[in-house]
């Protein structure tokens, strides 16, 4: 969730009304979704919740919000007027990077507060919003350097040379990505583009080269600039369209007048912004459905009016208006929302919900307690560990052939990368980090591991196993033995046994494990060359049965 | 060597209870009669009649014979007497059960009459010769060899009792598998292809297999076009092409919530309680809060009755009955799949304010396509963060600890 940074005396000015901290932080702040993370002198920290709600993440978004439950209640309303300013597109830009959305914003008076707020937003909303750049790229320029009209159009790597902002000198477009702080973090962006993206005016003065980097002449914003030019690029306008909106309303709130952009494609032309509100109907049986309220339509939309909707009401149903910064609103459902959050969460009575069910536990679940308490009553230890481990634990050590596993694309550590196939490593892996600790050592663990099975829908299952090994400086195989017959006793399940080999063991003490004729699992002393793998000094002697596969048994 | 048992000294005072009969019979008596005048009556008849001494004659006991003489007292007087008897004869005495063989042992304990002892033996309490012995008193404050007891590990313990506190309440577990496919972890449930959430940053993916086989066509055309326009729901949709390959990708389940999204698919009961506990993967740099793989406790509720009131019900009664909390506040809260959505944080006794649990109704693009028309409340409880306070512990690694001794000296918890 994005953490917005707003000065509070700055919040409190654009809502137009002093709000002493307690109820800003208890009440006011929830209608924009938000929790104050942390408060240091004039600076506030908070986190908008809503990762849908670009429009809320600056101080301008916040105080809309909270205004409208402060006797500022109904639609914002953003004239525009056109610039006349052209954006021509041009056509190699379609398999480039398509699209773009701009505006004029005039008569800006910019202080320290509407500066940080601009720039907060632009990279809140590129990061969060636009995926990274990747769906949206802003850019935001000095109105009154740019001679018109502007080109949107792409250059070879090494064709063009500008100063990137906050640099000095001229730079070759593939230089900025080597060198420029900006082009390391979004190079990745254009890899592979014959050609990068650039905005250029008829002065061939570069503004920008999406989305990566604005030049250092235009693309310098200050407390000086009072007229700005702005466009978002990427590749779908239903990004882009509501990006403009947010970064443009966003200005308005601090008294600029919006002014429209003429962005010419090959095939047609676009007017952006477009800040006319959205139609919507809304049935208020629905509303208090969900709800549980038990509003009148008058309420609702007095409760909607505050959440900056304009509204009337229709043979029964409320017909809304919905400002143009809100793209989030797909259903009646997220319209009920904002009226319950202009009602207030907290004045919402909690009902415990009155349904009569029977609760029960997964059998599996129910079936491996039971398995634990056979041994613990054995005076084993239970442990816990990851379903995550590396091939070497699985395979290497354990002198077992490779097999195939489930196996990560993008792990974080070589260590976890793949998920055991069996349990015994984890335990091997456990004793391993015990070998100052007191001995005997009696370990068991119950838990998934992944096979692979491609008759599966996700190509995989999960049984659940027990493993226990034992360790001390005299224990054999006999001392397993034992206790995996004290188990199946206690089970009243009937066992037997089978020579095998398993390299992990040693040969001769090592069998396999059959309830009713199916194979459960193994028994065994584990290998001396296993245990110097593990560093081991001590014998093991282990067992590793498939609940799963008793339980069906039982069953 | 053999000594007297109780009953061989007995009967040298008494006389042998046979003997002792015959000799009274001087005229038939009864036998209630008889069993008045002669100790041990049962052993004495038996033993009278088996010799053909007495006989029973209209309900009274008769003499039959006064023998000239009786054996068994003669071997039981010489034997007392310390007079060698033949291996007959102490055949005999030992099948009465009037002797029996001293064991080496009970000479053993023998030697410590009048002594101080340490151990308390079977010997000295068999023989009685304990009354004989002073026993060394201990230093009573000392303490025994430390022993650590087969135990459930900590954390387990702790999710159990949540699992158990849930039944109580009425709900059902649920599950599913830990490689999921995204259609299940996203898809189904409303969450876009090109969400943030569904990076490769934010989420694993899978190498090795690589992709699931997608549930039945219908079902799949209709997330797909809930994605792309709202399908029959009244909702716009996202408003982007859905790619049913992406759909297919495998990967570690990121959240339970895929377990629901299942359970919903399969049908489901209504109403309807339901949860799952289960371990989840997510690719976060590994520190004091991020594991490498976590718990997450979710949920969900269905019946045609439930509103928003019930959906903080749900949560402050957890919040009450799980966490142990006083006293909750609700924050607006946001995810993709469900609206409204509400974040709860509770005053809990000694943690203070925390961010407990959170919960939403799940949006209509995800219930609908996957054939459910009642409202559902889906929660999720921050399980992890109350296993750490209620274990005492600040570093999330150490849920999974692999310190045996750790894990041996941890309390056992309690509800």
């Amino acid at each position: 969730m994005p953490t917005i940074e707003v000065s509070y005396h700055d919040l409190c000015r654009l809502i137009g009304k002093n709000i002493p901290f307690k109820e800003l932080s208890e009440k006011a702040i929830l209608y924009a979704k938000g929790e104050i993370d942390e408060v240091d002198g004039d600076s506030l920290k908070i986190d908008i919740k809503d990762t849908n709600r670009p429009d809320l993440w600056s101080a301008e978004g916040i105080a809309r919000e909270i205004k409208g439950r402060y006797g500022y209640p109904g639609l914002p309303e953003y004239p525009t007027q056109p610039s006349g300013l052209k954006v021509i597109v041009d056509r190699k830009m379609k398999s480039i990077r398509p699209y773009t959305v701009c505006a004029v914003v005039k008569d800006l008076d910019i202080d320290e507060h509407v500066l940080s707020q601009m720039i907060q937003l632009q990279e809140k909303v590129s990061i969060t919003f636009g995926r990274n750049r990747k769906e949206v790229a802003i850019g935001v320029y000095d109105f009154n350097k740019i001679t018109p009209p502007i080109k949107f159009t792409a250059f070879k790597p090494k064709e063009l040379r500008f100063v990137p902002l906050e640099f000095k000198k001229e730079m070759t477009l593939d230089e900025i990505l080597k060198e420029h702080p900006k082009g390391k973090e979004y190079g990745h962006l254009l890899q592979d583009l014959p050609e990068y993206p650039i905005f250029i005016d008829a002065n061939q003065e570069v503004l920008s080269m999406p989305p990566i980097i604005n030049s250092d002449y235009t693309g310098k914003v200050t407390q000086e600039t009072r007229d700005l030019f702005i466009e978002c690029s990427g590749f779908n306008l239903k990004f882009l369209m509501p990006a403009l909106n947010v970064i443009v309303t966003a200005l308005a709130e601090r008294g600029g007048k919006i002014e429209t952009v003429e962005v010419v494609y090959p095939d047609r032309k676009l007017i952006t912004p477009d800040l006319s509100p959205k139609r919507f109907s809304l049935n208020p049986d629905y509303v208090r459905k969900i709800s549980g309220l038990n509003l009148s339509t008058k309420d609702m939309c007095m409760l909607l009016e505050q959440a900056r909707y304009k509204t009337s009401i229709k043979k029964e149903k409320i017909e809304l208006l919905c400002p143009a910064y809100r793209q989030d609103i797909m259903h009646e459902r997220d319209v009920v929302e904002d009226i319950i959050i202009s009602y207030g969460y907290n004045k919402v009575e909690p009902i415990f919900p009155k349904l009569f069910t029977i609760g029960s536990q997964e059998k599996i679940e129910e079936f491996g307690y039971i398995a634990s308490e056979i041994m613990i009553g054995m005076g084993f230890q239970e442990i816990m560990s990851y379903t995550l481990t590396n091939k070497n634990n699985l395979f290497g050590r354990m002198l077992l052939k490779e097999s195939q596993v489930a196996e990560i694309e993008n792990p974080v550590s070589s260590n976890w990368c793949v998920f055991r196939n069996w349990l015994l490593p984890s335990l091997m892996e456990f004793l391993s980090k015990n070998k100052h600790r007191e001995y005997p050592q009696k370990i068991f663990e119950i838990g998934d591991v992944v096979i692979i099975d491609h008759t599966q829908e996700t190509k995989t299952r999960n049984p659940r196993k027990l493993a226990c090994a034992i360790t001390d400086t005299k224990i054999g195989y006999e001392d397993v033995t034992s206790v995996l017959d004290a188990f199946f006793r206690n089970l009243n399940l009937r066992y037997t046994m089978k020579k095998i080999k398993h390299s992990s063991f040693i040969s001769g003490r090592v069998a396999s494990i059959f309830v009713e004729g199916n194979e459960v699992g193994f028994i065994g002393e584990v290998h001396p060359q296993v245990l110097n793998n593990w560093e081991l000094e001590k014998p093991v002697a282990a067992f590793e049965i498939d609940l799963s596969k008793i339980l069906d048994v039982l069953d | 060597m053999y000594n007297l048992t109780e009953e061989g000294k007995k009967y040298l005072k008494e006389g042998l209870p046979e003997i002792n009969l015959v000799q009274i019979l001087d005229k038939p008596l009864s036998l209630e009669e008889a069993r008045k005048r002669v100790n041990n009556f049962g052993i004495a008849l038996q033993w009278a009649k088996k010799n053909g001494w007495v006989k029973i004659e209209d309900g009274k006991l008769v003499r039959v014979k006064i023998p000239k003489s009786y054996k068994i007292w003669d071997i039981l007087k010489a034997f007392s007497e310390g007079k060698g008897l033949d291996e007959d004869s102490l055949r005999i005495l030992l099948q009465r059960k009037l002797i029996r063989k001293e064991s080496v042992l009970v000479k053993k304990a023998e030697k410590y009459v009048g002594k101080e002892v340490t151990n308390l033996t079977p010997e000295l309490i068999k023989t009685g010769l304990w009354r004989k012995v002073r026993f060394r008193p201990y230093n009573i404050d000392a303490k025994g060899k430390t022993i650590y007891p087969g135990k459930r590990h900590p954390y387990n313990h702790f999710l159990w009792l949540v699992r158990r506190k849930l039944v109580e309440l009425g709900f059902k577990e649920m599950t599913g598998p830990l490689i999921e496919m995204e259609f299940w972890n996203f898809d189904a449930l409303y969450q876009p292809q090109n969400h943030p959430s569904r990076d490769w940053t934010q989420t694993y993916s899978l190498k090795n297999p690589k992709t699931g086989r997608l549930p039945e066509r219908e079902l799949v055309q209709r997330v797909k076009a809930s994605h792309e326009n709202g399908w029959k729901t009244g909702s716009t949709g996202w408003g982007y092409s859905w790619d049913p390959e992406k759909a297919k990708k495998l990967m570690p389940r990121a959240h339970t919530t895929a377990c629901s999204a299942r359970r919903l698919a399969s049908g489901i009961e209504i109403p309807g309680k339901y949860f799952s506990i289960s371990r989840c993967y997510r690719p976060d740099v590994i520190d004091a809060t991020h594991g490498v793989e976590f718990n997450q406790m979710e949920g969900i509720v269905i019946d045609e009755s439930l509103t928003f009131k019930e959906m903080l019900g749900l949560l402050k009664m957890f919040a009450i009955e799980i966490a142990g909390a006083e006293k909750v506040r609700f924050y607006p809260d946001y995810y993709p799949f469900t609206e409204p959505s509400v974040q709860l944080s509770a005053r809990h006794p000694e943690m203070g304010w925390v961010e407990f649990a959170g919960a939403g109704i799940f949006r209509p693009e995800l219930t609908e396509p996957l054939g459910v028309d009642q409202p559902v409340i889906a929660w999720g409880f921050g399980i992890d963060r109350l296993a750490m306070y209620k274990l005492g512990i600040k570093d999330i690694r150490y849920l999974f600890s692999q310190d045996i001794q750790w894990l041996r000296e941890q309390k056992v918890l309690r509800w």
